[in-house]
This record gives structure tokens, sequence and C-alpha cells, in this order.
């Protein structure tokens, strides 16, 4: 790497660092270092909101999956701002009545202390695992694209965003995750326009979005009702609504963002800001991945994105195998390239025989070069098993380092790295709050000072960071990383909300019966989820021989909907008495 | 947690309730949706 883009990447970096310390130096109670004075206007929330979800993963992986599967990964944020309108409704008048810290005080005050602490334990368990993948995630990909050690590169994301973070609580983090965010649009809609100049002369941006349409990868919205179809517009509305409610509802990194805005209304504002920004964005995301197919239609792609893997074969036995799939992948992009022209002249001169015979031809190449990189990842897999070979999470990043100018390289790797750390702050910050305010101030040292528990506040935030760079030192690839922590959280938050809602709407049912409904259907979400791997296997059993794979999304509506359910019939059965009955009447 | 007064009269800005507000949102969701749509049938 140059070393202007060195100087761009560390310079943007240690800035946002730096300003974020000087700005919040001054915070020493509790509430200012865990709700940063409740002081935030609403476009600071609403950024904060969208930095928080958007990882250095959105930004690496997402571009790679629509180069792979187009754009219908869209879809998945379509139920945002739905969800966004009926928190604005419901959940937030209530957090700003009971003036709470976490999402999950006011579960003791409608139902009880062990059903706050279930919910507070099932949100650590979650956000735990996600936080340690979130710091693994870019560090794996950058480590092995730009050579650089693994250990130091998880190291100096980790050890940054558990410094700011430490130093300055939630208002830290709300205002560097202002100014990443900035970085963050600043940078992908640079890429995207370097993208569009970077075609070859005779290709204009027209001909470039045409071309994709025409080879499938503009697939936005798909209605088909499939429950096995990750990403169609039914499981983006339906579950969606469900895993967005629940991730900005109820999950303490999200609502630790607008408790701490200044007033009611403001927070209202950063919500639906987000509703309305995040599927936009989304797009713009994607469709860089598209820009990317596109450009590599006209310079060859690598026939493998992670050149680390590529090396591996160059040295083994299988060597000469590949450098004759190399060739063939050559030949096939050549005819390939001819193919597209072709398309472009045909669809300039509306020829609808030509669009055809090409779109053919086109469908055939690719169905041949998807043929090949098949196989030379199975040569990947015979030279070391312990490879991964997935390689979309590597696409975006080796257009960025082999094909955008020096200083820009710097910038975007600043995107990725901003992305990461401001992700990964709101969690360490949300982990940290939700054990002091929860566990340690809650159930273990009731009676402390304030000055206590800021330290322990501090002190929780490191251990949360040192945690989740354990867990990044020692973690392993996923099949896509996007999807990995996305799998995480519908596990768990589908449980969660329906605990939420049952709180919110079903004023009837009391402690003890909620409680249960919880535990039963967290286990049969992780049995539904589970079964999925069991049928792989061709389990013997009749019934769960079939085929029962339900795609992820759809576990947040599963496990929402048992809890209530269950929480209703278990009431019912119990009668009027129990637990919680004041409580409930006074929610 | 303590229970504290909030200003439900608080207006948004630009709309004269808070329903007129969530309703943009959800018209603007509804068409960007739509625009989607034509998107994906116009070029596949």
């Amino acid at each position: 790497m140059h070393l202007i883009d060195w100087l761009v990447m560390a310079g943007t970096l240690l800035f946002i660092v730096a300003y974020g310390t000087w700005k919040t130096r001054s915070v020493s109670s509790v509430k200012s270092y865990l709700l940063g004075d409740k002081d935030l206007p609403w476009w600071t929330i609403g950024l904060s909101i969208m930095a928080t979800q958007a990882s250095a993963i959105t930004f690496l992986s997402t571009p790679g999956q629509a180069f792979d599967d187009g754009m219908r990964f869209a879809q998945f944020y379509f139920g945002m701002p739905v969800a966004m309108v009926i928190l604005c409704v419901f959940f937030l008048p209530v957090y700003y009545r009971l003036n709470v810290y976490t999402a999950y005080e006011y579960l003791e005050g409608r139902f009880d202390l062990k059903t706050r602490s279930l919910t507070a334990f099932l949100f650590l368990l979650s956000r735990g695992l996600a936080a340690g993948i979130t710091i693994y995630a870019p560090a794996i990909i950058l480590s092995t694209i730009l050579g650089w050690s693994l250990f130091w590169t998880n190291l100096v994301i980790g050890l940054l965003v558990i410094f700011y973070t430490v130093v300055g609580g939630t208002k830290a983090v709300s205002v560097t995750q202002k100014q990443q965010m900035i970085i963050i649009l600043t940078g992908m809609f640079v890429a995207a326009v370097m993208l569009v100049l970077k075609l070859p002369s005779d290709v204009s941006f027209g001909d470039a979005v045409a071309v994709a349409g025409k080879m499938g990868k503009l697939n936005v919205v798909d209605f088909e009702f499939d429950l096995s179809n990750r990403y169609t517009f039914w499981s983006g509305m339906l579950g969606g609504v469900f895993l967005f409610l629940s991730y900005f509802g109820t999950d303490q990194s999200q609502v630790q963002r607008y408790l701490s805005g200044k007033s009611l209304a403001e927070s209202r504002l950063g919500l639906l800001f987000n509703g309305i920004i995040k599927v936009p964005m989304q797009f713009l995301v994607l469709f860089v991945g598209i820009l990317v197919f596109v450009f590599f239609q006209f310079v060859r792609p690598p026939v493998h994105f992670n050149n680390a893997n590529l090396e591996k074969v160059e040295q083994s036995a299988y060597a000469g195998t590949l450098a004759a799939l190399d060739s063939q992948h050559e030949d096939v992009f050549s005819q390939k390239q001819e193919s597209v022209r072709e398309l472009i002249g045909a669809m300039r001169s509306e020829d609808e025989a030509g669009i055809e015979v090409a779109q053919q031809q086109l469908a055939g190449f690719m169905q041949q070069e998807a043929s090949i990189r098949q196989e030379v990842k199975a040569l990947i897999h015979f030279t070391d098993p312990n490879l991964e070979t997935e390689d979309n999470d590597y696409v975006f990043i080796t257009f960025v380092i082999h094909y955008l100018p020096i200083g820009l390289v710097g910038l975007l790797l600043a995107v990725i790295f901003s992305a990461a750390m401001s992700s990964t702050s709101s969690e360490l910050n949300a982990l940290a709050t939700t054990t002091v305010i929860d566990f340690y101030r809650r159930s273990i040292r009731t009676r402390e000072t304030d000055r206590h528990y800021l330290h322990a506040s501090k002190g929780f935030t490191v251990m949360w960071g040192a945690l989740a760079l354990l867990f990044a030192m020692f973690a392993s690839l996923f099949d896509n990383l996007i999807e990995a922590v996305n799998i995480v959280g519908s596990l768990f938050y589908g449980t969660i909300l329906g605990i939420f809602l049952v709180a919110f709407f079903f004023r009837k049912v009391r402690a003890d019966a909620v409680f249960l409904a919880a535990l039963v259907a967290e286990f049969l979400v992780i049995c539904i989820y589970l079964m999925g791997f069991l049928d792989a296997f061709r389990f013997p059993f009749l019934w769960m021989s079939l085929q029962f794979y339900i795609a992820y999304l759809w576990l947040n509506l599963i496990g929402c909907t048992l809890v209530v359910v269950f929480a209703v019939y278990l009431q019912f059965l119990m009668g009027g008495g129990g637990r919680g009955a004041v409580a409930a009447s006074r929610g | 947690m303590t229970h504290e007064p909030i200003p439900e009269h608080e207006r948004p800005p630009v709309f004269r309730a808070w329903w007129q507000l969530y309703a943009f949102v959800l018209i603007l969701h509804a068409l960007i949706i739509a625009l989607f749509y034509v998107f994906t049938h116009h070029y596949s």
C-alpha cells in the first residue's frame, strides 16, 4: 500500500478518535456516561443509529453479495420503515416515561426481576458473540488481501474502539459515529463514481445498468411467497418487521442511541430519519456491487478473489491444474466480453432477436465461468480442507486495492475501519450498560456511589472489549459474514421481541407465564434452526427427513409468535393470579 | 427507573401531527418499493 494511502487512512481514523475523546473528556457521572446527558439532536441520533447497524461487514460483504446474487438482498430492509413507525408509537413513549437506562429495566416493572434478567441475558449472549464477529470480519479480509497480520489488525481495531468508548461512553460513541457515517457515505459514493469512470469509454452508465439487468442482477423485488427463499418481499416485510422491531426496540445497542436524545420528539425523528434513508442507502451499497460486476465484464477478474488461497494452490501439487483452469477462464472471459459488447450493440439498435441471442450466449458463458470457479474452489479444498473457499467477501476489496487510485484506497480502507469501529463501539457500550444496570447495580452491588458505578461501567466496557477481541482472535470465517451475524441475531431476537410485545399489548399476562413461554419458545427456535442441518444428513426419523429448511429471517416471526401464543395460553391455564398482577395494571 | 412526564403534545417539524409524519414515511416507503418494482421489471 502506498504511503499516501497509509496517511489518509491513519489520519482519518486518528482524527475521529481524537475528536471523540476530546469532545467527551468531561464525562463524570454514570448518567452522563451511559445516557450522554440526553442532549443529542435528531440528525446525530439518526446517523448514530445507522452507523451502529452498518458494520464493516455491510461494506465488504454486501457488494460481494450483489456481485454474486444480484440486488434481492435489498428486500431484507423492506420492513424497517414500518418497524420504525411502530417503535415511535408504542415503544419510545414508554421508555421516555419510565426514564430507563436499558430496555430491560421496563420488564421488571411490568413483570418481575427474572424476566428482566432472562431478557438481558439473551441480549448479552447474542450481542457478545456479534461483537467479536464485528471486529474479526474486516480484520480477516484486510489481513488476507493486504498481507497484514491478522493479530495486529484485530488488535488495532479493538484497542482504538475500546479506548474512546471507555473514555467517553455513550457520548463518544454517538459523536464519533456522526463523523464515521459521513466518511462511510462519502467513500461509497466516491467508489460508485470511480466505477462508472472506469468503464470502457464506449460503454455508458446506461449501458452498464442495462447489461446488469439483462444478466439477471437487478432483481430488487420478488413477490413470490416461498418460505425457503431468504430474500423476498414477504420475508422482508413480515420477517423483517419483526427482526427490526426486535433489533431497534429491544437491542440495547440501538435503544441506547435514541435514549440519549434531547427529547422524545428528537428520538422519534432520529428513528424515522433512519427508516427513510436506510433502504436507499442499502440500494446504493448493493448497486456498487453491481457496478463492480459490470466492471469485471470488461476487465478480467481473478479466477478466485481470495489471492491467498490461490497462492497456496500454486505451491501445491495442484498448481498445473490451476494454471489450466486459469487459462480456460481467460478464454471464457474473452468470449463473454464479446457477447457483452454484442448485447450492448443489440440493445442500442433495439434488436430484440439480437438481445435474446446475446443473452443466451452470455448465460452459457456465465455457467462455464461459474463451473471453472467451482473447480478452483474444489482445488483449494483439496489443497487444504481448512481453507475457506467462499470468496464473495473479497470481491469489493479486490477492486478497491487493485483499481482505485492512490489516496482513494486509503479513504475506502478508512470507510471499512470506520464501519467496524462504529458498530463495535455501540455494542461494547450497550453490553457494559446492560451488565451494570441490569445485573451489577440491580443484583450484585446495589448501594454504591455514582462514582463507583461510573468506574464499574468503564471496567465492564474494557471487559467486553477484551472478550470481543479474544473471540475475534479465535473465530473462523463463516459462509457469509453478514449472514452469520444476522442468523445469530435471529435465533434470539424473536423471543426477546415476544416478551416485549406481551408486555406492551397483553396486559393480563403475568410474569410466570411469559417467563416459561420465553424459555419454551427459545428452545423451539433453536430446534427449528438445527433441523435444517439435520435434514442435510438425512436424519432417519420420518418427519425430520422431510425438507425442513426455513430461511433464518422467519425465525424472528416464529420465536415472537411462539412467546405470545404460549404466554397467553399459559396465563389462561394459570388463571388470574400470579406475580406481576399489580405491575401489569400499572405498566 | 423513575416515572417522568413526557411532552406528548410536542409537534413534529413541518407536519401538524405525528400520525401525518408516520403516514408520510410509510407512503414514501411504498413509493420506493414501487420504483424498485418498476426498476426490476424494466431491466429484467
